[in-house]
């Protein structure tokens, strides 16, 4: 008998283990999705934030790792940008659904590639099965300002009614690279 | 006579205290369990209460809150580092990614059929003193003289191989039924045969399809030979 309640104060354990960290999880993401900080204010965060620990680091994480880990991270991203084309102006994201298996977001991002720039909205909804998490995106919704060039404006569609936004990003990167050539090319003659 | 009987009580009073002090042990990790699940609850109707609140502060377009106050540097930067890192999430859904390392850079190329997103492969270039890579591969002449073209015909060929891949075994879970064994695919699955059949009234007509996708870079075959066997 007393076993069984063992096992049943066991099993609530878990659950209620999982409940809490989802909970965190979702009280987190939405701290981090409802905030925004300047660059202004990042930078007179670190430097407070290492004024602070002047004499003795506190924790575990010394001012020195976070400062660091940002840079590291900022120095990918700027590599990245300048090595596709492909630069990103506004990001923004909500979770709208989150559960252990399903979290949905929401996502907004705005940017430019060379001299074209896009809107996009696109819902990403990663699934976990066990050990395998996959990932897709849905809901696509593209808006380009060459509205004019009808090549340009079939192709957003039919990538909107595909729902790649792999296709999207490779096929611009590549359109607008060509588009830089043609354009070099033909100053060059005039 | 006595020495037994005292042998006896002995082994008794030895049992009944291993019974006794199974009994504790038992009840004491049942108090503790109980605590735990209490501990627990009590952790978990904060949280929520906490969540619901964030829910309502959304609508009135407060941000936190339950820090009113100044919110402290490191939160600051801690947000920052989150935000650089799901900008870089971003990117591996544009399908070229990587990362700075020591002696170069490590590629990411991501594939996806559609919106799904599926394998992804991680590509080490080093490149001091000049560009080299760990292992053979498709394009290599580019790899000297335009990375970025490198990266891109590396992208479009992985991406039609995994969609075809992906098409494949799409094709065998949602059709097994009609299908007749299992499709017969060559490593680059470029060359697809199977047969199926298809029942109208009382017959069945079996089929035999072979696909050939002749451009590796496309999803989408460029030769169909469909015969009734």
């Amino acid at each position: 008998m007393d076993n069984s309640i063992c096992q049943a104060y066991e099993d609530e354990i878990q659950s209620l283990e999982e409940e809490v960290k989802l909970l965190t999880e979702m009280y987190e993401d939405c701290q981090q999705e409802s905030t925004f900080f300047s660059d202004k204010e990042v930078l007179m965060s670190i430097k407070s934030f290492q004024r602070e620990f002047q004499g003795e680091p506190k924790g575990h994480e010394f001012p020195s790792d976070l400062k660091a880990e940002l840079e590291s991270l900022e120095t990918d991203l700027s590599f990245l940008m300048k090595f596709t084309g492909i630069q990103f102006t506004s990001h923004s994201k909500k979770t709208v659904e989150k559960t252990r298996n399903r979290t949905v977001q929401k996502h907004r991002l705005s940017g430019n590639c060379h001299s074209f720039s896009f809107q996009l909205e696109f819902q990403l909804l990663e699934m976990k099965n066990k050990e395998i998490v996959s990932v897709a995106t849905t809901n696509l919704s593209i808006i380009m300002a060459f509205g004019e060039d009808s090549d340009v404006s079939k192709f957003v569609s039919s990538t909107e009614e595909q729902g790649s936004l792999l296709t999207f990003f490779r096929s611009l990167s590549s359109y607008t690279e060509w588009y830089e050539h043609r354009r070099c090319t033909f100053l060059h003659f005039k | 006579g006595v020495f037994t009987h005292l042998e006896m009580l002995e082994v008794q009073a030895h049992e009944a205290a291993l019974k006794q002090e199974e009994m504790e042990e038992q009840e004491e990790k049942l108090a503790r369990l109980k605590a735990r699940v209490q501990q627990l609850r009590l952790q978990r109707d904060e949280l929520r209460a906490k969540v619901d609140l964030q829910q309502k502060g959304q609508l009135g377009k407060e941000g936190a809150v339950s820090d009113p106050a100044q919110p402290s540097a490191r939160a600051v930067l801690e947000w920052k580092i989150r935000s650089v890192k799901a900008m870089l999430q971003i990117f591996c859904l544009t399908g070229i990614s990587g990362k700075l390392t020591k002696r170069g850079v490590c590629f990411c190329i991501s594939t996806a059929y559609e919106g799904t997103y599926l394998d992804s492969y991680y590509l080490d270039l080093l490149t001091k003193p000049e560009v080299k890579m760990h292992s053979n591969c498709i394009a290599k002449k580019y790899l000297q003289t335009d990375i970025r073209r490198f990266l891109s015909v590396l992208s479009d060929h992985l991406n039609a191989y995994v969609g075809r891949r992906y098409q494949a075994d799409q094709l065998q879970e949602h059709f097994s039924d009609q299908i007749e064994g299992t499709l017969q695919r060559n490593s680059l699955h470029n060359l697809l045969v199977f047969n199926y059949k298809v029942s109208s009234e009382n017959q069945t007509f079996p089929f035999n399809v072979r696909l050939l996708y002749g451009d590796l870079c496309c999803s989408l075959p460029t030769e169909v030979t469909i015969s009734c066997t």
